[in-house]
């Protein structure tokens, strides 16, 4: 059946494609997508030789297809998703199965195919879809493949193999998916088998933590009292790391969790290989496997834990950590984790006097596809630890977890079992998150009139875990278990096994995600069409520093990304003290510019024709667009009415609802909503001082929450892109996007050089990225739990519902809940998040997104299926939403306070150490305490931030979803000065360097970015040539300030450009470059993400490490 | 002197004469007493800047009395030719000539001492003689709550006017419905309009601020000399900034983008639901016209010219709201007190009337449409400001396009023309915006100033001629004229009352004096004052014959109808027929010539015979049965009394008819039923109507065609004579009257009927002469009128 149905999935993913401007175009001429198969070049990368039928024709005709995606002919059509004929082009990728190896990958290194377009390196032209040199030609080939970021990754081959030679088994079933991953230090045959647990072998393991071998709780495991410690040089007592269960293990622990974890083999870190030391150590970091590595760092994780061991000895028992407990010096002999495997580590271990950082946890790259079924043998499936990691979903039951997972894999059974725990209980939703291309597509259900069936009294929606009884006649409601009876045109007789015979011909009844087709039942009136309404700044420093230019022109480029039809409407509107309207529908060919001087009590000056169908008026909007920046050239008003702006854009939306994109560029000084220079009244009244300051971080007044909560009732969605040079009090603006489901964009300080480039990306994936409008959407879930709270951007006006004027594929929304009631131990605890909303192209849907969980008393279950990346997205999301309530150091005592809690539980409850000397770090949870040193440091809680970075910050992170949480504190740093130095498949994945200061060279050059920013950094002593290269100048002094990437015809530079690229695609994000030098101001906030330092401001990471440990054991004691 | 005296009557072919003076009494009673018994107030209709052709004017300042009296030397002074002094005539005080006058001798006096010149005219030269004058300034407010069939006449009309515009003349336009658009004018690279909102009330800082245009002009302040805006030729200090760039630009510069505009001007398109009105903002739109002007030209000429197509049903000075079932105010309502916006729109248009006097500017309304639009309400501000004002049905009805068309043409020729033409009584219709002009009134002893009816406004300058009754714009000395024009005219009310140290002096002064002086600004922009002094005596009350030989029957009932008016806006519950009745009764006792209750033997004096007939008429009138009309109607045929000139104003009260026959030249006929024959044509000239009345013969006749046929020339000529006489009587007014042309029974034959004496009514069938007419009516006729009046005269 499902390769029966077509990728419904598909059609969501449009994906930005980043066109640069073209002064900065990075350029990636698009021919290495078209192409062909056959295509005679001699491709660098093996990969795409090697499979070229295969990558190659998906490709084109995915890039072929037109960014709005029509439909899928055949088959429901997932998401709101246009269906594209072109879509069907995906489907006949040849599955999984068909995996070729390439024969002729005469190479033995097995990479891993590349089916979809984004991959990356294909003759290294690769494109980042929206870079096409020229804008035009994008548009028609925006590579819409590239699918969601995280499909994108597709393709990397771990960099390890290479090394591996290929045994032929490796490969993955599904293309590339399979690779795991191995890296192995030169490590000996013998061990490598030992590398794949058994679980590994499966191609689709599930992620590591799913993987049998470490569940087990640590405790099986005898504690090695004898290993010395070695990471924490004379420790006396190691700790051990719970996490690692090891069951399975028994066998040869040791190969299981080993190594150490820095697997130098990886990711080139250079300074690995000088560590291992001692072979046997490093045998392999096998991954478990977590099936991905997302073109994320590295993440070391799966092996296992990590122990950050210690420079060679190492051993120890991976995710042990001894600490020294306040004596290094002491050797005292570590105490080996509970595991079996434990055992193995300790014998090497020497005692270490201080713990090295090279060893301690960090994430590892995984650039392998899994295959994630959503559950399995009847029960929810865990899902792939690292969200980023690249998995191809096939739901059967469950939900995907990119559209809704939970913090924790299995529900606690009691409130109590939670509290200890310390964890947070939350579910990320992200409703019309992109799938992968391969997903199951959503399927479309359409009940006809009737609609859709419902239980009676929760009027939860039907799903598969509705239990069918009495002959198919009633139904259980598995969210609050009440029995219906079966409306008579949907009865069915039940099959033997209990179920409906027609269980699974009923997709509502065999999948976790359904599309159901609303009735008139569903809405107060037709479906919306599609309006968008700019609104663009014309004040005097918005003209001179271009940035009305700079929106105008995105806006014009970005007409040709708009829903097609009849159903999409345009309007624009400028201001600067007064709000100037424009009539487009006009016989003359000038526009009529109506002004609205009134800003403290605002109206529309026509009831028509300030929103046009785009069809009828594209001309005439282009004009305008492109004579606006002249007609206020001279304008000499600097204040800015944006609130009466807004206000304005609202009552010309009021009638049909829609979005209103906004371009301001300075503080808003008049009319309704006016606001101050708080900033600056808040440092002359450094008396106030700290205490005081996070006040700055809350809304001036409540003037725009209740404009927005006015906006938010017609179905107005405010956007706004804050192109400024100073202050803009964005705490009081983000209140109107963060309660009408928009966003905020900020580019500060804004260059007109620079920016153009990404604001235009940005608004084009504003606007084209799948997304609905007037939404409501409510989770429900199973007796004995409630929701407790909804957090996200939307407007919430009765307890149980969120309304959301606009809702994309990237919007999260985090729901809490708490018990109200015990759950049965085997029981399973039901979501369902529905989601009725109107698609672009005036469909109204009902989507339904069900996750049933397993409900469990023990602790070391919750700690085994511990989520962590979706923890930390929600740790992420508190955090912003109490920097505005609290002072920084508070919120950030919270924060450590919370990893103490959560580590204390499980060493008090899980880990059966009997010495405390050891710090020990549930498996699922390892990189715990670094991205919580990362997020203490990170711009939104960093004492030196501007007020506006800061609640920029916390504005973002609000909507985030999980999958760029944890760039966002935690980055990506590469080095690119010898990209071409490294293997030519250019993964990004296998360069990742830790954030350490230590790791950059003066002599080399860098990247880093956080999904929003990228950094590169330019040492002092970086070789000419290769200054050249990159920059085209020829020494460190002559780089320009305000950087725009050109690509130079050499390998390099192709290789950057490739890479930005791939990044690009990743993050669905142009990221906004700045160039960072040595000795410079802005090398200082290049060092400034060096999370693992120490700073003025916080520990080194070894250092933090510490201090939670002592925490530990202070808590212990 | 003499000439003074003689009124109208004699001098026949300048009824007013040469000073523009006419009043009720050219002999005043001495006392309080013998005043009011006099009944007709004591009132003068004064035309303050008439054209007159031996009008003199001096080059130089007038010699003022000292103060406070300030009156200016006149040929009423005594002068000690050998001392070298004057002898103020009001005052009595003794003022030395100045040096410069030192040549004066008996011989060799200065012009302003002639006594043919009561009325002078002194034009000092300019303090700054390089400054140009400022150019006139019109502000147009158009109405696009109407028809397409309308808007196109408007356009057409625009258009026209545009074209007749002088080139300097300022040029701002002004659109509004349910919203207000103000068009920039003087932004060259796109259409260019603010917009206000219709509902909300705005006051002249807000707009400013909204404009950019306050003082601060922090908003757009340095918009000036930007490439947008052109810079306009007028480095005119009068004119803050560049403000006037933006939004009034000069005629020649801006006629390209004014026809555009035209061109493009759509309807409203706000949707107006059925059953509702459309919503219609002209309060905010007067608003915001009186704003910017305010802003911009302050202090010199300027008008909105307001082209109104319905009644204002949003935001300030709304009139009726937009619910159809909610009928627009009629005089019943407002009687009842039954008009809910009446009051509080009446007060926003007067708010408004003080800011523009206060600006010295002019509102002009050009209402057109079926129902009303709110003149009633809109009057003040239109009369205050001395604005023209135009009612017609429909904006393509020549009583509009003609009357819209007039003001610019004649501007434009008065420009070259204006003091060119020595016929005495050329109409020249100085609309071009005249600097606002003030006049003052100076008088003798024992007479105090009660007001002004008229267009003007009181600057409250309290002084000690101040009477402490007020009629009109009173409580003042000193009143403001922002539209003045050589046809305005006003009438002055006084009150007498002797102070007792006047009565004890040994020799009363037979003479009594009143100086009007009146300062303007003529077309050229060249500011004068007018000085008109007038003598009149004094008789003792008991002298009844004095006062008869000096009284003015034609001023008198136009200063009744205009007082009674005034009385009925101003008095609830006043009975206006009553008061007339009395009035006329009263006068008939005190100056009839009778035995006591013998009506048979009750005659009056030549001087008084004509008024019970004008009180007839006056009585009938639109301006006292207003339940014939809207208040609309009856604001406007108010406004028009009260502005034009005595023998203009008899003609509203009592029609003139012309009788055009084969026997005989066009001879004035009985405004009686009795005057209409088969054979005959009428033409009746009701000021605002002229009626064309064909006897029924004569249609026929012309039905078959004679007039085109060789052999009846004479017929033709017959048929032509009255429609050029009224083409003749349509060409010198303004506004231009209704021309109807109807036929005997015919439905138009209304508008004659209404005005005749009904001396033949269905109740009077038989004496009917076969040919003649009846009029359906139950009203008295002139005879019976007259029968009764003599009867309760003479009552004792």
């Amino acid at each position: 059946m499902e390769s029966a149905s077509p990728f419904a999935s598909g059609p969501p993913r449009q994906r930005p494609a980043m066109v640069s401007n073209p002064t900065s175009v990075v350029q990636t001429p698009l021919i290495g997508r078209s192409m062909a198969p056959s295509s005679s070049v001699p491709l660098p990368s093996p990969f795409g030789s090697a499979l070229p039928g295969f990558s190659r024709p998906a490709a084109t005709p995915l890039a072929s297809r037109p960014p709005p995606p029509g439909a899928i002919p055949q088959g429901p059509i997932a998401g709101n998703g246009p269906r594209i004929p072109g879509f069907t082009a995906p489907r006949t990728l040849p599955p999984p199965s068909v995996q070729p190896a390439p024969p002729s990958a005469a190479s033995s290194s097995i990479r891993p195919p590349t089916p979809y377009a984004s991959a990356t390196q294909d003759s290294g032209l690769q494109s980042y879809p929206g870079s096409p040199p020229s804008g035009a030609s994008v548009a028609t080939l925006p590579m819409p493949f590239v699918g969601p970021p995280a499909s994108q990754q597709f393709g990397r081959p771990p960099t390890s193999q290479p090394l591996f030679s290929g045994p032929p088994r490796s490969q993955p079933p599904f293309a590339g998916a399979q690779y795991l991953q191995r890296p192995m230090a030169g490590s000996t045959n013998s061990q490598l088998p030992l590398a794949g647990p058994p679980t590994s072998q499966s191609p689709f393991l599930g992620p590591p933590t799913s993987q049998p071998p470490f569940t087990g709780p640590p405790t099986s495991q005898p504690p090695r009292p004898n290993t010395p410690q070695p990471p924490f040089a004379g420790l006396p007592t190691p700790q051990q790391f719970g996490g690692p269960s090891t069951q399975t293990l028994t066998g040869p622990p040791i190969s299981q969790f080993v190594g150490p974890p820095t697997s130098q083999p990886y990711a080139g870190r250079s300074s690995s290989p000088s560590q291992m030391a001692t072979p046997s150590s490093q045998p392999f970091s096998m991954p478990p496997t977590v099936g991905t590595s997302f073109g994320s760092p590295v993440w070391p994780s799966q092996p296992g834990q990590m122990v950050p061991s210690l420079p060679g000895n190492v051993q120890a028992p991976p995710r042990m950590f001894g600490m020294p407990p306040g004596m290094p010096g002491q050797p005292i002999p570590p105490v080996l984790p509970a595991m079996g495997h434990s055992a193995l580590a300790g014998p090497q271990v020497s005692t270490q006097s201080k713990i090295d950082p090279n060893q301690i946890p960090r994430p590892l790259p995984n650039s392998s596809i899994t295959i994630f079924e959503t559950r399995q043998g009847n029960q929810a499936n865990v899902p792939p630890v690292c969200i980023q990691s690249i998995f191809v979903v096939k739901d059967n039951g469950n939900c995907s977890p990119r559209l809704m997972r939970c913090t924790l894999n299995q529900i606690p059974c009691t409130g109590d079992l939670l509290s200890t725990s310390s964890m947070p209980f939350a579910l990320m939703v992200q409703p019309l998150a992109l799938p992968h291309p391969s997903d199951d597509p959503i399927p479309v259900v359409d009940f006809g009139e009737s609609g859709p069936v419902r239980c009676s009294r929760c009027k939860s929606y039907i799903n598969a875990f509705m239990r069918f009884i009495d002959h198919g006649r009633t139904f259980v409601c598995n969210l609050c278990g009440f029995t219906n009876e079966t409306p008579r045109d949907y009865l069915c007789n039940l099959g033997p096994d209990g179920r409906r015979r027609d269980a699974d011909e009923r997709l509502e009844l065999c999948k976790g995600t359904v599309e159901f087709v609303a009735t008139r039942e569903y809405m107060v009136r037709d479906p919306m069409p599609a309006v968008f309404f700019f609104l663009i700044d014309v004040s005097l420093n918005a003209i001179q520093t271009g940035a009305t230019a700079a929106a105008c022109s995105a806006i014009s480029q970005s007409l040709a990304d708009l829903p097609d039809g009849p159903r999409t409407m345009v309007g624009i509107a400028t201001f600067d003290c007064s709000i100037h309207f424009y009539n487009l529908r006009r016989a003359s060919q000038q526009p009529l510019m109506l002004i609205v001087p009134d800003i403290h009590d605002v109206y529309t000056p026509l009831h028509t024709d300030v929103v046009v169908p785009l069809t009828e008026c594209r001309q005439s909007v282009e004009q305008l667009l492109e004579s606006i920046p002249s007609l206020f050239e001279n304008n000499k008003v600097s204040d800015s009415a944006f609130g009466a702006a807004i206000k304005a854009g609202f009552l010309a939306l009021k009638p049909t609802g829609g979005k209103l994109l906004v371009f301001q560029s300075v503080l808003p000084s008049v009319g309704i909503g006016s606001l101050s220079s708080r900033e600056a009244e808040g440092r002359t009244n450094a008396s106030a001082g700290d205490k005081e300051a996070h006040k700055l971080l809350q809304p001036a007044d409540k003037t725009l929450k209740t404009m927005a909560i006015e906006f938010a009732e017609y179905q107005v969605c405010v956007d706004i892109f804050i192109t400024a040079q100073t202050f803009v009090d964005i705490a009081s603006i983000s209140v109107v996007p963060g309660t009408t489901g928009g966003q905020v964009y900020y580019y500060y300080p804004f260059s007109a050089l620079s920016d153009p480039g990404k604001l235009y990306n940005d608004l084009r994936w504003n606007l084209s990225r799948p997304q609905g409008f007037e939404a409501v959407m409510r989770v429900r879930c199973s007796q004995g739990l409630q929701v407790q709270e909804y957090a996200g951007s939307f407007c919430k006006r009765i307890p149980t519902d969120i309304d959301l004027p606009a809702i994309d594929c990237e919007k999260t929304i985090m729901v809490t809940f708490k018990h109200d009631d015990k759950f049965q131990e085997n029981s399973e605890c039901a979501f369902q998040c529905a989601l009725l909303y109107t698609t672009v192209y005036g469909e109204r849907r009902i989507r339904v997104i069900n996750l049933s969980l397993p409900c469990t008393s023990m602790l070391t279950n919750l700690f085994r299926t511990a989520d962590l990346d979706t923890q930390f997205a929600c740790i992420l999301k508190q955090a912003a939403s109490s920097i505005p309530v609290n002072s920084l150091s508070q919120v950030r005592e919270q924060i450590t306070n919370l990893c103490i809690n959560i580590l204390h539980a499980y060493r008090k409850f899980c880990a059966t150490v009997s010495s405390s000397g050891q710090l020990i770090l549930p498996e699922a949870l390892k990189l715990l305490p670094l991205y919580t040193l990362a997020l203490v440091k990170s711009i939104g809680l960093r004492n030196d931030g501007r007020f506006d970075d800061r609640s920029y910050w916390a504005s973002h992170v609000m909507s985030l979803s999980i999958s760029l949480a944890v760039p966002l504190v935690y980055p990506r740093m590469i080095s690119i000065h010898d990209l071409t130095a490294k293997e030519n498949d250019g993964s990004l994945s296998s360069s990742n360097i830790p954030l350490s200061s230590e790791h950059i060279n003066d002599d080399g050059i860098y990247l880093l970015e956080n999904g929003e920013d990228c950094l590169i950094y330019v040492g002092n002593m970086v070789n000419p040539d290769t200054l050249q290269k990159l920059f085209g100048v020829t020494s460190v002094d002559g780089l320009p300030t305000q950087l725009v990437l050109q690509q130079f015809d050499n390998d390099l530079s192709e290789k950057l450009s490739d890479v930005m690229n791939e990044i690009r695609q990743q993050r669905c994000s142009y990221l906004r470059l700045r160039l960072c030098k040595k000795g410079d101001p802005s090398g200082m906030h290049f060092m400034s993400y060096m999370i693992e330092d120490k700073t003025a401001g916080g520990l080194s990471y070894v250092e933090f490490l510490v201090h939670v440990h002592r925490q530990i054991q202070t808590k212990m004691a | 002197m003499a000439e003074d005296l003689a009124g109208g009557a004699v001098v026949s072919t300048d009824p007013d004469g040469p000073d523009g003076v006419r009043m009720t009494w050219n002999a005043w009673p001495r006392s309080k007493v013998e005043s009011s018994k006099c009944v007709v107030p004591v009132a003068a209709s004064i035309a303050p800047i008439r054209s007159s052709p031996s009008l003199v004017v001096l080059p130089y300042h007038p010699l003022r009395c000292k103060p406070p009296c300030a009156a200016v030397l006149n040929p009423f002074a005594r002068v000690d030719y050998g001392a070298k002094i004057w002898i103020c005539p009001f005052c009595f005080s003794r003022n030395h000539f100045p040096p410069h006058y030192a040549g004066i001798s008996e011989h060799n006096y200065p012009a302003e001492l002639y006594p043919q010149c009561t009325t002078i005219e002194y034009a000092p030269p300019p303090l700054d003689a390089a400054a140009p004058p400022p150019p006139p300034v019109f502000l147009f407010v158009i109405d696009t709550c109407l028809i397409e069939e309308e808007l196109g006449y408007v356009k057409s009309a625009m258009r026209r006017a545009i074209g007749l515009l002088p080139d300097h003349a300022l040029v701002g336009l002004i659109t509004f419905g349910t919203q207000v658009h103000l068009h920039e004018l003087g932004f060259a690279d796109i259409t260019k309009i603010y917009v206000f909102r219709g509902t909300k009330e705005i006051t002249k800082e807000q707009i400013l601020d909204q404009l950019g245009l306050s003082s601060a002009g922090v908003r757009h302040g340095g918009v000036a000399g930007a490439p947008g805006y052109p810079r306009g030729p007028q480095a005119n200090a009068l004119h803050p900034s560049t403000s006037v760039n933006r939004f009034l630009l000069p005629a020649s510069d801006c006629d390209y983008t004014l026809n555009a505009l035209l061109d493009e001007l759509q309807l409203d398109r706000w949707p107006v639901e059925t059953s509702s009105r459309a919503l219609r903002c002209t309060g905010v739109a007067l608003t915001v016209a009186a704003g910017l002007l305010g802003a911009c030209v302050a202090g010199t000429g300027a008008r909105i010219i307001a082209l109104v197509g319905g009644p204002c049903t949003v935001g300030p000075g709304m009139i009726v709201s937009k619910d159809l079932s909610e009928p627009v105010r009629s005089h019943k309502d407002l009687d009842k007190d039954a008009a809910p916006h009446f009051h509080k729109a009446v007060k926003f248009y007067d708010n408004l009337a003080k800011q523009l006097v206060n600006q010295g500017h002019v509102l002009d309304l050009f209402a057109s449409a079926l129902d009303q639009v709110g003149v009633a309400e809109m009057k003040v501000a239109v009369e205050r400001t001395g604005g023209l004002v135009v009612l017609a049905e429909s904006f393509g009805h020549p009583v509009f396009k003609d009357s819209f068309k007039r003001i610019f043409e004649d501007g434009e020729q008065s420009l070259g023309l204006s003091f060119k033409s020595g016929k005495k009584w050329e109409v020249t219709f100085v609309f071009l915006p005249l600097g606002s002009g003030t006049l003052e009134i100076n008088c003798s002893k024992d007479i105090k100033i009660q007001g002004i009816i008229g267009p003007c406004t009181s600057l409250d300058k309290k002084g000690a001629l101040c009477a402490d009754t007020i009629v009109g714009q009173g409580n003042t000395i000193s009143w403001k004229m922002c539209g003045l024009d050589r046809t305005t005219c006003l009438t002055v009310f006084f009150d007498i009352s002797p102070s007792e140290r006047s009565g004890q002096q040994g020799i009363p002064n037979p003479q009594l004096y009143i100086q009007f002086l009146t300062n303007y600004q003529n077309p050229e922009g060249q500011m004068r004052l007018r000085v008109a002094t007038i003598m009149r005596k004094w008789v003792d009350g008991s002298n009844t014959e004095e006062l008869v030989e000096g009284f003015d029957q034609e001023t008198a009932a136009v200063v009744l109808a205009r007082y009674v008016s005034l009385k009925m806006e101003m008095e609830e519950e006043f009975d206006a027929t009553r008061w007339l009745d009395r009035s006329l009764i009263r006068l008939c006792s005190r100056f009839g010539d009778y035995r006591k209750d013998d009506s048979a033997s009750f005659t009056l004096h030549p001087n008084f015979s004509i008024l019970p007939q004008f009180m007839f008429n006056l009585r009938r009138s639109q301006f006292v049965q207003v339940f014939n009309n809207s208040p609309d109607e009856t604001a406007y045929f108010r406004m028009l009394l009260n502005r034009e000139s005595i023998t203009n104003s008899v003609v509203m009260i009592q029609p003139s008819l012309l009788s055009y026959s084969f026997n005989s030249p066009p001879t004035p006929a009985l405004l009686d039923v009795s005057s209409i024959a088969l054979d005959r044509i009428l033409l009746l000239d009701a000021y605002f109507s002229i009626v064309i009345f064909h006897g029924t013969t004569i249609a026929q006749w012309r039905n078959l065609g004679y007039q085109n046929q060789p052999e009846h020339q004479a017929f033709a000529q017959l048929l032509q004579a009255p429609q050029d006489d009224a083409q003749m009587i349509i060409k010198e007014r303004f506004p231009v009257p209704r021309l109807v042309i109807c036929d005997q029974h015919g439905s138009q034959a209304r508008f004659l009927l209404a005005k005749l004496n009904p001396s033949a009514t269905y109740n009077s069938a038989h004496e009917v002469v076969p040919g003649s007419d009846i009029i359906f009516t139950d009203d008295v006729s002139l005879q019976v009128f007259c029968e009764h009046l003599q009867r309760l005269a003479v009552q004792s």
